[in-house]
């Protein structure tokens, strides 16, 4: 497993050193007063941070279940955003998911594993290249990311792996709210014996084919994934495209409906 | 903590910028580097150290006199409780090892350091149905990919930098008995460009056996092939032609399982132009539910790479009622006999005989026995038909008086093989085979069966005896243009490891005891050999990098002996099981001597 997640961070110091170095001192004080705070910007917010509660984040304080804790990301408030990075601060693996929502509002609902009590941590990049950042503290009991999925007590999950519940409806008068649930075990290769096997990779599109978000997914989303977003559509009924692939190369594809304004 | 952290960048930073700068001079692996894989000793980029299969390497740095300075350079653990048989062989490239292990892992690792660049492990679903234990036999190398298939009958394309999936494709149905374990096969076209070979696995189980060749940028199916007479092949997303003539030699619908797996790869020619592929046992074993030929199952098979025809099959074990699964690989090369040269394959099979055949035609040139005490065949006829023994032949359950368990016999060699999977190499020097071969034989008994999806489909059963008390595993030099045994070189357990011959005038080869030996090409004297912990059971390679000789092994003891050895157990029952790879080289104050 080490080696799936230690690749990125190496990555990530490169840019840190190009960029970051003239100006991580500026980085402001966490409010989380997280021991990982400096390491989490330098990682995953290389350039200007400020903290913003433009960035609405919504989580229990108190998790009921540390393998499926519900977040909900809005960042709507702030204009131009390009990138929407969620971390949780004290996971093994702390990077949860990116999101580019290319035509869409910047918005974004999913459910995590925990392993411990962490920050739940989001940076919103907008085209100016500054990090919006805020983020809860979430208690949670342990092991939530080394255990072994729900999958493994039955012996055919393969069958039903990709297997979709979806649903499209109007939220406003021009985007869409897009709530799906895929079958997968999204194994984070840290329950002993079991390889790393995830969903890496949604992209939700127009009928014609223009990509309106980009998601990229990493070890800590939850089993069976589950998202929110809010893609950009026109007034008419237009189907959403969502397609998806998992680290194995398996590839999922399959269509949601959003009504017309009139029907809605 | 600031500081410290810019410290490991920088360092990070170097590390890539080295990776980056040794990859933009390296040309990537192409057909006509695959096909001249045997004479460029600088990487091995193909199963076989060359797509013919000798096994033969130019290089003699390590020779009959240096031998006795080979020492380990590092060893690598594969790690975690998979460990189980190994049977892999590395592929090298640009100073990259890039070696698959049992439960369809793979590892790239930097040759000069011996550390892991990275590790992918394949999903596997918790059904799959492998029959001889859950090996790999290596990967496949083209442009920015590596590949290999997976028990769950797959074939994987991994980027070579990182160990992502590029994509994944389907074989086979895993839940109908069907596995993956052979090192793909990558050929040149002229209709289709670059070509990935696979075949499938699964003997045991009454599936079919069949050649696929796949697009090596998409993995789209290009044409497939099944062995059996009655199925229909595939070009270009259509039917193109059925395989031989439907109940031609196989009666009422038999042969819709009717076995004949191509669980070991293949090989190509690039003078002939045409890949060989063996064909396993039919299914089921009792084998008076099927009369006839049964083609092609124990045979060799030529395909033309172009479209998918046989060109040409050879059937080693026409009939075969003792799992003789006639996969064995077969290895081309020229042979001079009475002052011609013929354009020569050659073949151990698994019913203990060693043919020799012209590989453009598969016209018979000559089969000498390879094993002791042969008594299923009485010999090999002018045409290269075995001359049966019928009462060798397991009887008819159907003449028993309850009928349900025929006469038993005892037949050699054993089910497991003159020789098995384990690859035997030729020396361009010596002009000679060598031949990793088993003395053993078996009561075996026929039972009734009938088919049924991802369950074992044999109707016999079998114990496996040693001949001798001393030995069974016997490592052969044969002439083939003779078909003399020029030496032989006696091991207790059973051998289970391919083969390496080098310019050096060098035998390799492991045991499952855990000893890498080397034996003088001409006299078999043991010149050489070091104790890697477990069994060997994989195929020694070698290369040059940074003006060195290196020599590299994969240990691990498993694969099929000790999951079906019967009496033969009590000579590998002690042994453990392993997983790592070894290197070795001479180290330069030794060299420089």
């Amino acid at each position: 497993m080490r080696k799936f997640w230690l690749l990125p961070i190496k990555l990530s110091m490169l840019l840190v050193l190009t960029t970051a170095t003239g100006n991580a001192a500026a980085l402001p004080e966490d409010p989380l007063n997280s021991v990982m705070w400096e390491n989490m910007a330098q990682r995953f917010f290389p350039g200007e941070v400020v903290i913003d509660q433009r960035v609405v984040v919504l989580s229990p304080h108190e998790a009921e279940d540390q393998m499926q804790v519900p977040v909900t990301v809005d960042a709507t408030q702030l204009e131009n955003v390009v990138e929407i990075v969620a971390l949780a601060d004290l996971n093994p693996i702390p990077h949860i998911l990116t999101v580019k929502p290319l035509q869409a509002q910047a918005f974004v609902g999913f459910r995590v594993k925990l392993e411990q009590s962490t920050p739940i941590r989001v940076g919103v990049l907008t085209s100016d290249g500054v990090w919006h950042v805020n983020g809860v503290i979430v208690n949670a009991a342990g092991g939530g990311c080394s255990a072994p999925a729900s999958a493994h007590g039955t012996s055919n999950w393969y069958k039903t792996l990709g297997q979709a519940r979806g649903l499209a409806r109007r939220d406003g008068t021009d985007a869409a709210r897009l709530s799906l649930r895929m079958r997968h075990p999204m194994d984070t290769g840290l329950a002993p014996g079991i390889p790393v096997f995830y969903m890496n990779k949604l992209l939700v599109k127009s009928a014609d084919g223009v990509d309106l978000a980009d998601v990229e997914l990493f070890e800590p989303i939850s089993e069976n994934p589950t998202l929110t977003l809010k893609p950009l559509v026109s007034n008419e009924a237009e189907d959403l495209l969502v397609y998806a692939r998992d680290t194995e190369g398996n590839e999922f594809e399959f269509a949601l409906e959003v009504p017309a304004m009139a029907d809605n | 903590m600031k500081q410290q952290f810019l410290k490991l960048a920088v360092v990070s930073a170097i590390a890539c910028s080295v990776g980056v700068s040794a990859s933009a001079t390296a040309d990537a692996v192409d057909t006509a580097a695959i096909v001249g894989d045997q004479a460029s000793t600088g990487d091995i980029v193909s199963y076989g150290l060359g797509p013919r299969g000798q096994r033969y390497s130019p290089l003699s740095a390590i020779n009959k006199e240096t031998i006795k300075n080979l020492f380990p350079v590092w060893s690598f653990s594969f790690g975690g409780e998979k460990q189980r048989g190994q049977e892999s062989q590395p592929l090298v490239k640009d100073g990259v090892m890039y070696v698959t292990g049992s439960y369809s892992r793979m590892w790239a690792i930097d040759i000069a350091t011996g550390e892991e660049l990275w590790q992918y492990d394949a999903r596997l679903p918790e059904g799959i149905l492998p029959c001889c234990d859950v090996v790999n036999r290596g990967a496949a190398i083209l442009g920015d990919k590596v590949f290999f298939g997976t028990l769950d009958a797959k074939i994987v394309a991994l980027d070579a930098k990182t160990g992502k999936v590029v994509w994944r494709k389907k074989i086979a149905d895993f839940e109908a008995g069907y596995s993956y374990t052979a090192a793909p096969l990558i050929v040149p076209t002229e209709a289709h460009g670059p070509l990935i070979l696979t075949g499938n696995s699964g003997g045991e189980f009454g599936v079919v056996g069949q050649v696929d060749a796949r697009n090596p940028d998409t993995g789209d199916l290009v044409w497939s092939r099944p062995v059996i007479e009655g199925h229909m092949g595939t070009l270009n997303g259509e039917e193109s032609t059925m395989t031989g003539t439907a109940n031609e030699s196989w009666p009422g619908d038999m042969w819709k399982n009717g076995g004949g797996a191509t669980w070991l790869g293949g090989t190509y020619d690039a003078d002939s132009k045409l890949a060989y592929f063996g064909t396993g046992n039919p299914a089921p074993w009792n084998s008076y539910l099927r009369p006839g030929d049964n083609k092609w199952t124990s045979s060799r098979v030529a395909i033309n790479p172009e479209n998918g025809e046989i060109e040409w099959g050879f059937q080693t074990t026409p009939h075969d009622g003792w799992d003789y699964d006639g996969v064995n690989e077969f290895v081309t090369f020229d042979m001079e006999k009475d002052g011609k040269v013929i354009k020569a394959g050659a073949t151990a099979d698994r019913n203990g005989f060693f043919y020799v055949l012209d590989r453009t035609n598969g016209d018979f040139v000559s089969a000498v026995p390879f094993v002791k005490n042969i008594t299923w065949a009485k010999g090999i006829d002018e045409n290269g038909r075995p001359i049966f023994d019928p009462e060798n032949r397991p009887g008819d359950p159907a003449e028993s008086a309850d009928g349900k368990k025929g006469k038993s016999i005892f037949a050699v060699p054993s089910f497991l093989g003159g020789k098995n999977w384990m690859p035997m190499a030729y020396s361009q020097d010596t002009k000679h085979f060598y031949i990793p071969s088993n003395e053993w034989g078996m009561d075996i008994w026929n039972e009734p069966v009938t088919y049924k999806k991802g369950a074992a489909y044999l109707g016999a059963g079998f114990t496996i005896k040693p001949i001798f008390d001393d030995y069974i595993g016997s490592l052969k030099a044969i002439d083939p243009a003779s078909g003399e045994t020029k030496w032989e070189y006696k091991n207790k357990a059973p051998l289970w490891g391919g083969v390496l011959t080098t310019a050096g005038g060098l035998v390799f080869t492991g045991t499952p005891e855990g000893f890498l030996k080397a034996f003088d090409d001409e006299t078999g004297e043991e010149l050489w050999k070091f104790q890697t912990g477990t069994g060997i059971v994989s195929s020694p390679v070698t290369w040059e990098q940074d003006g060195e000789q290196w020599l590299a092994i994969v240990a691990g003891w498993g694969g099929a002996v000790p999951l079906w050895g019967g009496e033969v157990a009590k000579f590998v029952s002690h042994l453990n099981q392993g997983g790592s790879v070894w290197t070795f080289k001479i180290p330069k104050q030794l060299a420089a001597k």
